[in-house]
């Protein structure tokens, strides 16, 4: 029906020349910043944020998303060529990826990659045109209860999923309210933590803190490390089309993959790392041969690659459907949208098609940029690889300076981005993740005022939230995952994730 | 300390409690009209407690003999804290000296921490790249940086 005239709409507006070109910056700097190691997609995208206020709205978020999709690519060649995963969704990609460059097989590992991640991005985006516009209907239901509901859900998911600790999780999510709410209340007026600084009456702005918490902390902890020498490899990259029997050992990975990583990436908190984890594990499961993964298995390579990508297409549905991000990228686009006067949510769809349909159609053409991109391009990234660190983290610095300088021309960001770094910091020194911090910071405005109008609606009674029948189904869903750790197998599962990430 | 998650758990559970005192100043409000410091005081309370429950949990973690020590064993934390300082003093001079002038000094400086290159590549490097971002930055992308005391020259 409908939605093949709406993608059509969408493709027409995605072939526009200044969207095609927002696109094709944002996946080219996306690979770029995939490559480096020490400068995410979280990062860069914070960083061109600042850069997107002169673009039209639709070119802008168009490229932000090319940002994100194209780190998942970049960051697969860093894993492949010297083990250094660029992202922490490309952790796996070392596993076998790796051991296949070193057996002089880096060209087809590369390869499968990136056609893995063009069939899964597809799909991912396919399925994003037909599961959005009906969850967006649902949502147009939604009152400040569900709301709130659904932001507790979204933060609980979290904390259970990212992190080594679910208690140092929540804590984080506490700071990040609270951090949320610093600023001017919106009802009394009333300056709230902001200690008689100016910078702070508008609130802490995502941008220096993101930054600081993600660049600048990384960059410190790189900083004392003493240096050990890259190794990247010497041989020469050739054939990168994987073979008939490569392809055969590698089309269901990708599929199986595709569905995995989509459906776990709509749920909140690293769906992209999750997704490429268990796709390791199923495929590794359901192997003739698992005692190859690890030893250069193309099958350990295609089916994380594919699902880390068809995740971030998920990723994007919460975010345009319900208005509530599920990671920090998602995060910094609903800043984004909200600064382009279009707040994300269940209305988005009917009132700016040209944003909905235009960003997922772009994400389509996007992968394929990202196809001819990667395959002929592969020698200059490695070219890129090569950078000294010494010369490569002052650069980092300086756009992260430029970055938080340029959101109001006032150095005042900068010593916020300062102080968000240490904090970041000391957070990983003392083993405390970001991720929920950031999360809880953005929604921390929005569950205030939702709380306050269902208090409101119900008369001051917090039975609303359980007399509702959406909300109770969701606090009955939070209680559960409440109890889940106190089963071993899920203990031992969050543990191997964040031993990854860690790594 | 026994080990780096009590000392974590103590700091939290003093900035947990400063929140819950923080927000009852900004006014807790009634369940009916819940005021600024409302969801702030929960925030600040449920830190608190599980702060507690983190600093209670470390007594059966294992006992770290260096203490806080252990965290930076064999790193080279005086280059961390010179990176720091660098930062610092770029942003407050920033305004005054203007972006070009400041950049340049904060680059050549940061080139020297991990690796020691002639003095004459690290000129090269950091003008050609302080330039380079202000005509990026500025000229393109018509972010405006500051001139300091270059104001009226460009």
């Amino acid at each position: 029906m409908d939605i093949l005239n709406y993608i059509l709409f969408g493709l027409g507006v995605a072939l526009q020349p200044v969207n095609l070109l927002f696109c094709f910056i944002g996946v080219l700097t996306g690979t770029l910043v995939g490559v480096l190691p020490g400068l995410g997609p979280v990062a860069a995208i914070s960083l061109l944020l600042p850069a997107t206020f002169h673009v039209p709205p639709v070119a802008s978020i168009i490229m932000l998303s090319g940002i994100y999709y194209g780190a998942m690519y970049g960051g697969s060649t860093t894993s492949i060529l010297v083990n250094i995963p660029g992202e922490a969704a490309s952790v796996v990609t070392c596993f076998d990826g790796y051991q296949m460059a070193r057996k002089g097989r880096a060209g087809p590992a590369l390869g499968i990659a990136a056609f893995g991640s063009f069939i899964a991005g597809t799909l991912g985006v396919i399925g994003l045109a037909f599961f959005a516009p009906p969850l967006a209907a649902v949502a147009l239901k939604f009152g400040p209860p569900e709301y709130f509901s659904l932001m507790v859900l979204g933060l609980t998911v979290l904390t259970f999923l990212a992190g080594s600790s679910m208690l140092k999780s929540l804590m984080m999510a506490c700071i990040g309210i609270v951090i949320g709410n610093i600023g001017l209340d919106l009802v009394t007026a009333q300056p709230r933590f902001t200690f008689g600084l100016d910078i702070l009456l508008d609130g802490v702005g995502l941008v220096p803190l993101v930054m600081g918490l993600f660049g600048i902390s990384e960059v410190l902890l790189n900083v004392e490390e003493k240096l050990s020498q890259r190794e990247i490899f010497k041989t020469e990259l050739k054939g990168l089309f994987p073979t008939l029997r490569d392809w055969k050992e590698s089309i269901w990975p990708i599929i199986r993959g595709s569905v995995l990583g989509f459906f776990l990436g709509i749920l909140p908190g690293g769906g992209a790392v999750i997704s490429s984890f268990v796709s390791y594990g199923l495929e590794k499961k359901i192997s003739k041969h698992p005692e190859e993964f690890g030893k250069g298995a193309i099958a350990g390579v295609a089916g994380p690659e594919s699902a880390n990508n068809s995740a971030t297409a998920g990723a994007f549905i919460p975010l345009l459907t319900l208005g509530l991000p599920s990671n920090a990228v998602m995060a910094i686009l609903l800043g984004a949208l909200m600064i382009y006067g279009m707040p994300p949510g269940p209305r988005l769809i009917t009132s700016h098609p040209q944003l909905f349909w235009g960003t997922i159609s772009s994400m389509y053409i996007g992968n394929i940029m990202l196809l001819i991109l990667n395959l002929p391009l592969i020698g200059l990234w490695v070219k890129i690889l090569k950078i000294p660190y010494p010369i490569l983290f002052p650069l980092i610095l300086l756009f992260c300076l430029i970055g938080a300088y340029s959101l109001n021309n006032n150095a005042g960001e900068i010593g916020l981005m300062i102080f968000f770094g240490v904090l970041g910091y000391l957070m990983k020194k003392f083993k405390y993740d970001g991720a929920p911090l950031v999360l809880a910071m953005v929604l921390g405005p929005l569950m205030d005022q939702s709380l306050r109008q269902s208090l409101l609606m119900s008369g001051g009674s917090g039975m609303i939230f359980f007399t509702r029948p959406i909300c109770l189904l969701i606090f009955v869903a939070v209680a559960v995952i409440f109890l889940l750790p106190l089963l071993p197998i899920f203990n031992r599962m969050r543990k191997t994730v964040s031993e990854a990430e860690e790594t | 300390m026994r080990n780096p998650d009590q000392t974590s758990s103590l700091f939290w559970l003093v900035l947990g409690i400063g929140i819950m005192i923080g927000s009852l100043k900004y006014g807790f409000g009634t369940f009916i009209a819940p005021g600024a410091g409302f969801i702030t005081f929960f925030a600040g309370a449920i830190l608190s407690l599980l702060s507690l429950v983190l600093f209670i949990s470390s007594f059966r973690a294992p006992e770290v003999r260096k203490g806080l020590r252990i965290l930076w064993e064999g790193l080279e934390v005086g280059k961390v804290l010179y990176v720091l300082i660098l930062l610092m003093v770029y942003t407050l001079v920033l305004k005054h000296l203007g972006f070009l002038i400041s950049t340049f000094f904060l680059l050549s400086l940061l080139f020297r921490i991990k690796a020691a290159y002639p003095l004459v590549k690290i000129i090269i490097m950091s003008l050609s790249i302080s330039v380079g971002a202000y005509l990026l930055f500025d000229f393109w992308l018509q972010v405006q940086l500051p001139k300091g005391i270059l104001e009226g020259i460009f």
